[in-house]
């Protein structure tokens, strides 16, 4: 990377470069059984210069050509993606907690025979499928500028994702957990998953209507995903952000706190710095559901003449190649402050309402209005506080910006989940359609 | 190239292997609004190991040759474990040995095209929606995927085929005060860059529609008889029924096996769906998938029976059905799973006119703005739609989702259009993204579709 960033430096203004190293195995259980076992070892690099105040990008897997690969990110030059912003100089930054040494010596015997173990715990309890997904590995990051930053992390994981489905579908309920090592499934979890299952084996049609409905931590992200686009700083500056000119105003229930945290290094993939090297920070996105701040990169900020938040990330919606993305505008380590009311409270709270266990078609609707319109897969019927059964075609649909004004309860535990770390959320006066 | 990946899998003693080793080019210029995002053209490349050994199968994918031998090991290793761990060995189904080479015949070469055209092309495109007041914003990219396949496997196969994907394509975003409005448009496929051309209609056609979604009314949520457009009844046929088709989809399920089984009767008469990989110019188009299988078209639904199943070699020997060639990665990072290829509801005879006077009453739904299924439940939304009324279209409706259960709406298609239209971007995000995925349909009569409003 010194040689690269050495023959870059003679041919630009600035100089980016960042390399990732990945190494994963996967493990996967259907129906109980082993299905399969597959692993990877990736890298690659990335390279951004800056000249004459415009942008040059490339990327490849194998730095074996280093003049080739800077010619490739001067060829882009041409262009003229224009790049009036600096990289920045970051260095003393938190130390965190990320990488357990043991991950790499973890077998996949050692997971296989964990996955063994749920199935025998569930199997003779439930009467729905069970499927498993277990894996482990490591990213080694590191980012280097020509202002002197040289910036590297190490993170490992380990991750399990238990789910019971039901008849005919992959409609199941799940839960996940993520570790920075080994860690056996609690009991807790694999309850849960158990007894929710069990509880709303029969397939039930209740009528449709406004009524009381409960995101699940698996499902918030449909909610979240609009919040995303509205906040991110990308909306603000092509102007389809519909909260644009909201900061400081009260746009959700006063229950509701949100908030972006690099730095919480309980789970894995704590971050002190983004992939562009700016400072990563605690950043509330809504607090007591006044809007409080729009997260940006570097060329963001930039465009809107404010300071970058450490915001931007290589990441796209739809997974992508790390290496082979520029950085934008991304809210990866999001979560929604928890409330005071076990899950079960909640429920047992709730006199008629369905419960959003999975979601299909979190992607489609008009993401930037902050509308959702969701099949339920499944959803789960309650009555007088009990789950009485699951319930399919059918959807859940409504704008964020109405339904989040009216939350009853916020669940007190955090779980990892798709697109963040929630708890269990209850609106009210939400619109279900049934058959 | 084939003798280094011959040398690579020689050193196995598993009962079988592949790998596929692939270079990957790709061109991206995007724009947001009037600034351009991103230019350039990037070379990556890597490898995928797939190993069979005592029935069990594993994959190893990696970047560095130097890995090779450790990847071999490892996927040796996994396969080994697996079989210690399984009831019922994993088989591959026979398939000919085959030593080809196979570039696809193209309309105009993106690479013989220069860069500074392209992006005078997607310049122009994006332009055009950016003339007008009420368009806030456009996020317009071309995209050229260009990958170069080589596949040997110890049974003795090599082929190499290229595949070569470009297309035009984003998102057209209107706003009136707070309400935002957002319309899919594009142009693309697999034969070249000439498709590309003299498309300003498709955007212009496109940028109106994105206008009047601004004034068109909210739908009200509820279950209506409705009519799809060609790319609605697309993305049904892809997501709804498709995947479903998909052997590996349902291969560990023994509830959803034993609805899908062949003889069933799970749609209408008049329905009849295939796929066919080997239609020359369509988005989906190849010969060989990633396990070195010929495509074959298959015929899944015939006259409402379920006759046939996409399948890898795996599946097709645990299944005891005949190879179709459908086992497809999305590149050197994936082992290939089962994709469609170019999947569609084969015409009818009725005109569009004959469908709207058998609606009566209803909706008319048109262009598919992203779906998502599992098992017998789906869900996809629309861009727009317009209310009918005695057989006449009338006003334009928004917010359009519905949902539904695969075998209850198999059997309430009523009635087939013949006027048969396949799609020019795909995106299927079965784990991995499959950029040809390619799906069509004729224009359809559906009864009691479920409409999630807003």
């Amino acid at each position: 990377m010194e040689r690269l960033m050495q023959i870059a430096r003679k041919v630009s203004d600035k100089v980016e470069i960042y390399s990732l190293d990945e190494t994963s195995n996967s493990v996967s259980f259907e129906n109980a059984k082993l299905k399969d076992i597959d692993s990877k070892f990736q890298s690659g690099f990335s390279l951004r210069i800056i000249k004459d105040g415009k942008v040059g990008f490339a990327f490849t897997k194998n730095l074996i050509d280093r003049e080739e690969f800077v010619e490739n990110a001067l060829s882009s030059l041409k262009g003229g993606v224009e790049a009036e912003f600096d990289l920045p100089l970051t260095g003393n930054l938190p130390k965190l907690d990320t990488y357990d040494p043991s991950i790499g010596s973890l077998e996949n015997n050692t997971i296989v025979d964990e996955c063994n173990r749920i199935c025998d715990i569930l199997a003779p309890r439930t009467e729905g499928q069970i499927n498993l997904y277990a894996g482990c590995g490591i990213n080694r990051l590191r980012l280097m500028n020509s202002n002197g930053t040289d910036l590297s992390t190490d993170y490992s994981y380990y991750y399990t994702y238990t789910a019971i489905m039901y008849p005919g579908s992959y409609a199941s309920i799940s839960r996940e957990g993520i570790y920075k090592k080994f860690k056996k499934t609690p009991d807790a979890c694999l309850k849960y998953v158990l007894d929710t299952y069990n509880g709303s084996a029969k397939e039930v049609s209740p009528r449709g209507g406004k009524m009381k409905v409960l995101f699940l931590p698996e499902t918030i992200y449909v909610l979240m995903w609009r919040l995303w686009h509205a906040t991110s700083g990308k909306s603000i500056y092509q102007k389809e952000s519909p909260i644009s000119g909201k900061l400081g105003k009260q746009i959700f229930d006063s229950k509701l706190t949100i908030y972006n945290d690099p730095l919480n290094d309980r789970w894995p993939g704590a971050r002190s710095f983004d992939d562009e090297g700016t400072p990563c920070q605690y950043f509330p996105i809504v607090e007591n559901g006044v809007l409080k701040n729009f997260y940006y990169d570097l060329h963001y900020a930039n465009k809107l003449n404010t300071k970058p938040t450490g915001h931007g990330f290589k990441s796209s919606g739809w997974g992508g190649d790390t290496i082979t993305l520029k950085p934008n505008p991304h809210l990866n380590h999001l979560f929604i402050k928890p409330g005071d009311k076990s899950l079960s409270e909640i429920i047992r709270s709730l006199d008629r309402g369905i419960i959003v266990a999975g979601a299909l078609g979190a992607h489609s609707g008009n993401i930037p209005n902050g509308d959702f319109s969701i099949g339920l897969c499944p959803g789960l019927y309650v009555e007088n506080g009990e789950i009485v059964g699951y319930v399919k075609d059918a959807m859940v649909a409504g704008n964020i910006y109405e339904v989040m004004k009216n939350v009853v309860a916020i669940e007190d535990t955090l779980y990892p989940a798709s697109m963040g770390t929630y708890p269990a959320v209850l609106f009210d006066d939400v619109s279900v359609a049934t058959k | 190239m084939f003798k280094k990946l011959r040398s690579i899998i020689s050193k196995t003693d598993a009962d079988y292997a592949d790998i596929r080793y692939e270079i990957k080019r790709e061109t991206k210029i995007s724009f947001n609004g009037k600034e351009l995002g991103q230019i350039g053209s990037n070379t990556t490349d890597g490898y995928v190991i797939r190993v069979l050994k005592n029935g069990g199968i594993s994959s190893v994918a990696f970047t560095k040759e130097t890995d090779a031998e450790k990847a071999l090991e490892s996927a040796s290793q996994n396969a080994h474990l697996i079989s210690k761990n399984i009831e019922k060995a994993v088989e591959f189904a026979k398939t000919k040995v085959i030593k080809d080479t196979f570039l696809p015949k193209l309309k105009e070469d993106p690479r013989k095209v220069s860069i500074d055209e392209k992006l005078e092309l997607t310049r122009k495109y994006n332009g055009i929606p950016l003339k007008h007041e009420g368009i806030s914003t456009t996020a317009i990219q071309y995209l050229e995927v260009i990958r170069e396949k080589y596949f040997a496997s110890t049974e003795g196969s090599e082929i190499r085929e290229d595949l070569i994907t470009t297309r035009i394509n984003g998102l057209i975003t209107s706003k009136d005060g707070n309400l935002i409005q957002n319309v899919r448009a594009g142009v693309g496929g697999s034969n070249g860059f000439a498709i590309l051309r003299n498309k300003e209609g498709e955007f212009e056609k496109k940028t109106g529609i994105a206008l009047d979604l601004l004034k068109a009314t909210p739908v009200k949520a509820g279950t209506y008889n409705v009519i799809l457009n060609p790319s609605m009844a697309g993305v049904f046929t892809h997501e709804a029924f498709g995947h479903f088709s998909e052997a590996d989809l349902i291969e560990d399920s023994p509830t959803m096996r034993e609805k899908m089984q062949l003889g069933a009767k799970l749609g209408n008469n008049v329905l009849n769906i295939i796929d066919d990989p080997t239609m020359p110019d369509q988005l989906g188009f190849y010969r060989y998938d990633d396990e070195g299988v010929r495509a074959r078209p298959t015929q899944l639904l015939k006259e409402g029976v379920l006759v046939g199943r996409l399948h890898s070699r795996r599946t097709a020997a645990a299944f005891g059905e005949p190879l179709s060639g459908h086992c497809i990665a999305e590149d050197y990072r994936y082992a290939p799973i089962i994709r469609m290829g170019n999947i569609f509801i084969q015409p009818g005879t009725k005109t569009f006119d004959d469908l709207l006077v058998e609606l009566g009453d209803g909706l008319y739904i048109l262009d598919a703005k992203g779906g998502q299924t599992s098992g017998e439940n789906f869900t996809f939304g629309a861009q727009y739609a317009y209310l009918v009324k005695d057989g006449k279209l009338g006003e334009m409706i928004r917010d359009i989702n519905i949902t539904g259960n695969l075998y209850k709406t198999l059997q309430n298609i009523t009635a087939v259009g013949d006027d048969l239209v396949l799609c020019q971007i795909g995106g299927c995000g079965k784990g991995q993204l499959n950029i040809r995925s390619c799906n069509g349909a004729p224009h359809i009569l559906v009864k009691n579709i479920i409409i999630g409003g807003v």
